[in-house]
């Protein structure tokens, strides 16, 4: 059996870098584990008073699977993507580490997600002037959380396929 | 085909060509980047940093002005002395 690895020819597919197949991951997990936590929180609120709503015990398993689900995403698609490049005999050097455009695109996914991070800190100031239930506050800072992560992780494909 | 979010335009694929036939990943190992940036900037999905644009035009041993161009319409009037 031939172990040779070549450099990739110019007519090679595109794969993506370690630091895109983490977004991915990331955008997939956010997606699946909000939903999941809203799944089981909103019918609680729905049918009972806020305050008796148990809300603290699925938050933190959703971040727990959330931190989670990220690490071990990105690690299987890095190993992924060597071995996908490795089987068709292209060498994974230099293709998948990140470099100077993810650093780039990270910075430019960031500033779109403090943009809300911003909007849901006015949010939660006003939440709790009022002196709104900590159910809303703490859900209104889980909620900012998400739609941050999908704008990030949105404008971030969004670079790296169609550019910026 | 979509335009081009950027509005530099260069020449790298041809230079590459006529560098005895540079494919985008010795490029991208002469410039210590991953082979997609270097596709990004060909097709103008990406701007490279000054530095990077220098490296680019050093590796093909031309001016910055051979190798990049800005195309920007109304922004070439001259300095009045």
């Amino acid at each position: 059996m031939n172990h040779e690895l070549r450099q990739p020819g110019d007519d090679d597919p595109i794969v993506m870098t370690a630091e895109e197949r983490s977004v991915w991951v990331y955008l997939a997990v956010v997606v699946i584990t909000s939903t999941a936590y809203f799944a089981v929180v909103i019918p609680r609120a729905v049918s009972q008073p806020i305050e008796d709503v148990s809300w603290i015990p699925p938050m933190l398993w959703t971040l727990g699977f959330s931190i989670g689900g990220t690490i071990v995403g990105s690690i299987v698609g890095a190993i992924g993507g060597a071995m996908g490049l490795a089987i068709r005999g292209i060498d994974p050097k230099g293709q998948l580490e990140g470099d100077l455009r993810d650093k780039d695109i990270k910075r430019y996914g960031d500033r779109r997600a403090a943009v809300v991070s911003g909007g849901a800190m006015f949010g939660v100031l006003v939440l709790a002037m009022i002196g709104a239930d900590l159910f809303w506050i703490g859900n209104l800072v889980f909620l900012a959380g998400t739609v941050g992560g999908i704008v990030e992780t949105t404008v971030k494909i969004r670079a790296y396929r169609r550019g910026f | 085909m979509p335009p081009k979010p950027t509005k530099v335009t260069n020449q790298i694929r041809t230079l590459r060509f006529a560098s005895g036939e540079m494919t985008q990943a010795d490029l991208a190992e002469r410039l210590r980047v991953t082979r997609q940036t270097v596709i990004a900037i060909e097709q103008g999905k990406y701007s490279p940093s000054l530095e990077m644009a220098f490296e680019i035009a050093r590796v093909f041993k031309r001016p910055l002005d051979d190798v990049f161009h800005y195309a920007a319409g109304g922004t070439d009037d001259q300095p009045s002395s």
